[in-house]
Order: C-alpha cells, then structure tokens, then sequence
C-alpha cells in the first residue's frame, strides 16, 4: 500500500477537536441540551414531588375524618374518585367495594370532605292488605334505581348515571337532571357526578342511608414521586 | 509562532463561548420552566411553612395504623341485605359465609289505625349482638295476626309461638333478631319482617363464633 500523499491526521485529541469549528459547535450544542434536559427533569421530579405532597395533604385530611367517624356505631361511605372507588365502611372496616367508572366536577377538582346524606333515593314500596301476606311481593336489588342523585349537606349533589354506551336513555335523563339542577341552584350547590356500572348504581341506592357520612378525598396514596427525594 | 498564538486565541474564544452559552441554556431554563419549590424566597410564606415530604409520609402511616386500630379485634358480623348473605369475619379471614334472609321492604297497613304502619325492612348501619336467646319463642306482633288475617289477640299468652325460631336468637335491638327458620326453601331472598333467618348449621356456627358486644353490621 503506497502513501496517498495526504498528512495523516494522527489520533484525536482534545486539542484537535476543540481546534475544529464544527466540533466546537456540537459540544456546544451538546452541553447545552444536556444542561436543558437536566434542569427539565429536576422540574419535573419537582412538580412529581409538589403533586405527591398535595396527594399526602388530602389523604391525611381524610384518614382523621374517618378516624373520627370510625369510633362511632354507624356505616360511612368513602368516595375516592382518584382511585375510582366507593368503599362502604363501618369501625374503619371494607365491607363492601363499588367501582367509579367515570367522574366529573367542576374545574375537574371534585369536593374533599365530610358530607352527610339528606335522603335516601326514592323507592317505590308495594303495600300489602291485611290478610295478605306482605313479604309475597319483596323489593329486591333490580327494584332499585340505576340513575339518581344523592343530596348532601353541606350543599353537595352526587349524581349518579349508568355509563351512556349501556344506558343511552339512564345517562341523557341524568345529564339532564344534572342541568336542571345546576340551573335552579344557580351555582349555590356544588356537585359531583359519577358514572356506575348499573349494578353498582342500585348497590349504592340499596345500602346509604338517611344521614350516613360521606367521606370524599383520596384515600390512598399516589407512586412515591422520588425515593432519592425523600426530604426537603 | 503567530500561529501557535492564533491557535490558542481561538480555542480560549471557544471555550469562553461555548462555558456562555451553557450558562445562558441553563438560566433560560431554571427562569422560564415549571413551577419549583426549591429556593424559599420567591415562594409566599405560606408555602414555607408546609410540613416536609417525609413528615406527611410519617403522619400518614401514623392516621393510617390508628385506624386500623378501629377494626374489631374479635370476630364480627356483616350482613349484605341485598344478597342474603351473612359472614362472619376475623380481621380479613372469612369465619363464616352463610346464606340468609333479610327485610323484604314492604308496608303493611293497620286498618284499624290509619296512621299505624309497619315497613318490612332489615335496618341498616353498626349494632352490636345485644342479647342471646336459647331455644327462643316468638312474642306475635300485631302485623303478624294482621297478616293472617285473625284478631289481635287482648291475652299476652295467645302471643306465644314455640318452635318456630331454631335453637338460637340473637337481638340487635328494636325487636329484631338473627334466628333460625322452618322455611330454608326461601333462604337467600327477601322474604322476611325485618329479622334475619339463617339455617339451623349457620345459626349453630353464628353461636358459636359470636357473643353478646359482637358487632353486626348491616348494608
């Protein structure tokens, strides 16, 4: 192999690439971007780290109010949206789970706090005659309501609505409701609507009762945003 | 040795521009990004004064044990109206998963006294077993002679009925009771009073499992 005549350009060095303009411009460039991606990253392990502190502040709000409603003789209802769930509750026990299909609130941020149910949703009873035998003709769970709203205190309307692809007509009647509603309080009364499954929606109606606390806030809490950021 | 020199500005220029221009990419960045919670002074004191990360974490697991600490530590009674189901739990152990009877919802008038009615129905919320009752006799109601169509009976003793309740009853007050039943055919429908009606075996296993302050609670 006969030489091309050409100097070799002998192994890089950092003389050599810092004495390039092109190089010189990539490693600019270089830096610079690593530089954005890492001051981007450390924003957004901070909006992670803002978020879980929120999600603690809510959760630990929560947890004292059940904590109170606990020592008390009576079932209470949880509604964590966050997590899609209602979790019916007596002395701090589960004993019975509904799933939240679908939520909505206003600006997206639903209510937190305690609230207390006004009245159960209305039920039609048949009525037995004397010498009848009244339990011949039971309500049963299928007697219940699919679509309904639960009025709470302090002003709160829970509407409750079967998903639309199962029950177009259920789902427009509770859109509608829910207008009229909001229409007539005029914006006195905050709401919050969630969407069950049917069977969930006549769970609900058949097990509140006048007066049972409703617990709303995130009970459980979110992936931890960063173990290496534990403190601050 | 002009070149040498010249060489050696330039690679000093790039080096000043190139330290420039990250410095600039980083304070354009840190100014103009996400909100942050890292220097003090640009946030309002109310921010400051929020609790640390690992302190609501300490506090949560904290609330959290408490309200474990709520749960009955001895077994427990759950009854699910709606699907005629009575269990009976230990902490998160299933002791019993028994079929049941519950409230049937309906109302029953009194004709005599118009604004007397009776509403079938299992209460529901949190009691507690408050008493126990062996070889039990049933004290007929009103709705009960009402129901059959006959008189009410004006002597207490016509009330009695023997037999028809199982070997055991346990009240949770107003008058209602988990009790056996002669009619196991309609257990698991919501057929009765207000009571609840198990089998003879899970009203044996209910005894066994339970005591009066057992609580019960209903939905």
């Amino acid at each position: 192999m006969g030489s091309s005549g050409r100097p070799n350009p002998g192994p890089l060095s950092i003389p050599n690439i810092l004495c390039s303009r092109a190089s010189i411009g990539a490693a600019m460039l270089m830096v610079a971007f690593c530089e954005v991606c890492l001051v981007a990253g450390a924003q957004a392990q901070q909006r992670d780290v803002t978020a879980e502190r929120q999600a603690l502040l809510e959760a630990n709000k929560v947890l004292q109010e059940e904590i109170a409603l606990a020592a008390r003789p009576q079932t209470y209802l949880v509604v964590d949206v966050a997590h899609g769930l209602l979790l019916l509750k007596a002395r701090g026990v589960e004993i019975h789970r509904l799933q939240v299909l679908a939520w909505r609130a206003p600006e997206d941020r639903p209510p937190v706090g305690l609230f207390r149910l006004t009245a159960r949703p209305p039920v039609d009873r048949p009525k037995a005659s004397p010498g009848e035998d009244a339990t011949e003709h039971p309500i049963e769970l299928g007697d219940m309501p699919a679509e309904y709203q639960l009025v709470l205190e302090p002003a709160l309307t829970l509407a409750i609505a079967p998903p639309f692809q199962d029950h177009p007509w259920l789902w427009l009647r509770g859109l509608m409701r829910g207008w009229w509603t909001r229409a007539v309080s005029k914006g006195s009364s905050s709401w919050l609507h969630l969407t069950l499954s049917p069977e969930s929606a006549r769970s609900l109606a058949w097990s509140v009762t006048e007066g049972m606390p409703f617990l709303i806030g995130r009970t459980t809490l979110p992936e931890r945003a960063d173990k290496s950021q534990a403190t601050k | 040795m002009t070149r040498i020199t010249a060489r050696s500005t330039r690679t000093a220029f790039s080096a000043a521009a190139l330290l420039l221009t990250a410095l600039a990419a980083g304070v354009l960045a840190y100014q103009f990004g996400g909100p942050r919670e890292v220097e003090s002074r640009v946030l309002p004191a109310e921010s400051r004064k929020m609790p640390s990360l690992s302190r609501l974490r300490a506090q949560h697991a904290a609330l959290t044990q408490q309200l474990a600490e709520q749960a009955p530590a001895h077994p427990y009674i759950v009854v699910d109206t709606a699907r005629n189901r009575l269990y009976v739990k230990r902490r998160d152990e299933v002791l019993l998963d028994a079929v049941a009877s519950t409230g049937s919802g309906t109302i029953l008038d009194d004709p005599e006294k118009p604004a007397r009615q009776w509403v079938f129905d299992t209460p529901r919320g949190a009691f507690a077993v408050q008493s126990r009752l062996t070889n039990p006799a049933w004290v007929k109601p009103d709705w009960a002679f009402l129901e059959e169509g006959t008189d009410i009976p004006a002597n207490a003793a016509e009330r009695v009925e023997t037999g028809i309740l199982g070997e055991y009853a346990f009240g949770f007050g107003n008058g209602y009771f988990i009790h056996g039943t002669l009619y196991t055919r309609l257990l698991g429908k919501n057929v009765t009073h207000g009571c609840i009606r198990l089998n003879d075996e899970d009203l044996r296993a209910v005894n066994r499992l339970a005591d009066i302050g057992t609580p019960l609670i209903i939905f």
